[in-house]
């Protein structure tokens, strides 16, 4: 493995342009630098790209204009003239990300699930793929659950489950997109507590979330993304504390009237 | 009506007529081995993003699905010598033909059960480092075979009836065997019911064993 480049910041993002057709512009020119230990905590409103940010990132997407680069190694590119998206994917293995809809395989047990990705491409050994697989589900508490099915799982155990099967890769970011949102009320704790855990172990991590409690809580930095722009950002004292834009301003008191 | 039934004057005949039932098994069988791989990689071309695949894969399927199968057979055993020069023993023949119909009608129930995996698997799988072909081998293709599976064995049932259409090329298959059996002891309704009865009791338990696994399935995951 290459070692990490401490002046590089993690993620490199410059003039990100990214439209699903002609009229769709869901991201329109974003800049942005995340450093390693980072957990940058995206908020805005329903349709200003959150989602399409952190599906980029993920190289899920083509891209339009603009280049990220990751540990200070080229990742996408978007490649204007030919109208095309080149993507590393080496560099893309050391992403994860989680789903709102948990995305478990329905065919394979909670175990298959986690080590399907090790041994198939990464050539590790089933047999200690299995054992690293049985020390999360114990970390997360679902150490009885490593042979059934996900249907037979929680919504809270069915996230949990993704989150330890993203982590079996040892990802060195982690992306989040609203992982609580599918998820009845009284199940949403013990899928944040895990994401609590992972903070206090300094992954880096990017999240999008509606629960703003939650958002002060894990944010090292907070990015209000409206209207495919990062309108601001900060700490997340200032952000949401004493956010310095209207439309912060607007949106936040928006959301936590609703909250209240 | 008054007809008396006499099933002991076909008894004699039960013994022929399980030779025919293993030449319509063995049809059935390799035609399904055949259709159920092949059904598969057929449905993968007609989704194909290349018009030079996608375009034959669809011609044949809409080919073998839009003419009757008697037809399928009749061109397979007469044309195919004749336009291309090949001559292979009736069985093979057979076995091909019922093959191919097959096959076209697997590739529509696998690629019906394709386009329903959810979207969200691909993420996932690319999430997960998984190349298109890892994503295809371990998660479309077990997700897409459980959910085409009721399809695929109906069609399996199905072929094995569709078997009694090579009676009319001379392939001594149970149905063949019938006819003799009806001609020379001039009881064709005993020996009919009786073929009848054979062809029932192959694929009633198929179908309801099918039936059985699928409620179990569903029961397990989701
Ligand atoms: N695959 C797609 N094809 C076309 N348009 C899309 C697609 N995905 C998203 N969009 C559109 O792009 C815009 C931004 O979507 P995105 O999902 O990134 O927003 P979001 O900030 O995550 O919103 P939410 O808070 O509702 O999840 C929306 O207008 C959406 O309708
Ligand atoms: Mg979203």
């Amino acid at each position: 493995m290459m070692s990490t480049n401490t002046s590089a910041p993690l993620v490199s993002i410059r003039g990100l342009h990214k439209a699903y057709s002609p009229t769709v512009q869901v991201i329109k020119g974003i800049d942005l630098d995340m450093h390693a230990g980072d957990r940058l905590v995206v908020i805005g409103p329903s349709g200003g790209g959150k989602s399409t940010l952190l599906r980029v990132l993920m190289g899920l997407e083509t891209i339009d204009k603009g280049s990220i680069a990751f540990d200070g190694q080229p990742y996408i590119q978007a490649d204007e003239a030919r109208g095309k998206t080149s993507i590393d994917t080496k560099v893309r293995n050391s992403i994860g990300m989680v789903f709102q809809n948990y995305t478990l395989f329905p065919h394979l047990t909670i175990v298959e699930n986690l080590i399907l990705a090790p041994c198939k491409s990464r050539g590790e050994k089933e047999s200690v793929a299995k054992d690293r697989a049985l020390t999360f589900l114990t970390r997360f508490g679902l150490r009885d659950k490593a042979t059934v099915y996900p249907s037979q799982l929680s919504g809270g155990q069915k996230q949990r489950v993704a989150i330890a099967r993203a982590l079996m890769l040892d990802p060195k970011l982690m992306l989040f997109d609203e992982v609580t949102s599918a998820l009845d009320p009284e199940l949403v704790a013990e899928v944040e507590q895990v994401i609590q855990q992972l903070a206090l172990q300094n992954l880096s991590m990017m999240i999008v979330t509606h629960d703003m409690w939650f958002a002060k809580n894990i944010a090292s930095r907070v990015l209000f993304c409206a209207g495919g722009t990062i309108v601001e950002d900060g700490p997340p004292e200032q952000v949401m504390g004493a956010p310095r834009e209207e439309r912060t301003r607007e949106f936040l008191s928006r959301v936590f009237h609703i909250g209240a | 009506m008054t007809y008396t039934f006499d099933f002991m004057a076909v008894r004699h005949g039960l013994g022929v007529l399980f030779d025919g039932l293993l030449v319509t098994l063995e049809l059935t069988v390799a035609a399904n081995v055949i259709g159920l791989t092949f059904g598969f990689g057929l449905a993968l071309l007609v989704m194909h993003r290349w018009a030079v695949l996608r375009w034959p894969a669809s011609l044949f399927v809409e080919f073998f699905r839009c003419t009757p199968a008697i037809i399928q057979i009749v061109w397979f055993f007469y044309c195919v010598p004749m336009l291309f020069d090949v001559y292979l023993d009736a069985m093979t023949m057979g076995i091909l033909a019922l093959a191919c119909n097959l096959t076209a009608f697997n590739a529509e129930a696998y690629r019906a059960a394709i386009q329903a995996v959810p979207r969200d698997y691909r993420d996932a799988g690319i999430a997960l480092g998984l190349n298109g072909w890892q994503r295809i081998r371990y998660i479309v293709l077990p997700t897409a075979f459980r959910a085409a599976l009721p399809v695929l064995v109906s069609n399996g049932i199905g072929i094995f009836q569709q078997t009694a259409l090579v009676a009319i090329v001379a392939l001594q298959d149970l149905m063949y065997m019938g006819k003799s059996l009806a001609t020379e002891s001039y009881r064709p309704i005993e020996t009919f019911t009786v073929v009848a009865l054979i062809y029932f009791a192959v694929s009633f338990p198929v179908s309801q064993l099918a039936s059985w696994f699928e409620h179990r399935r569903d029961r397990l995951a989701r």
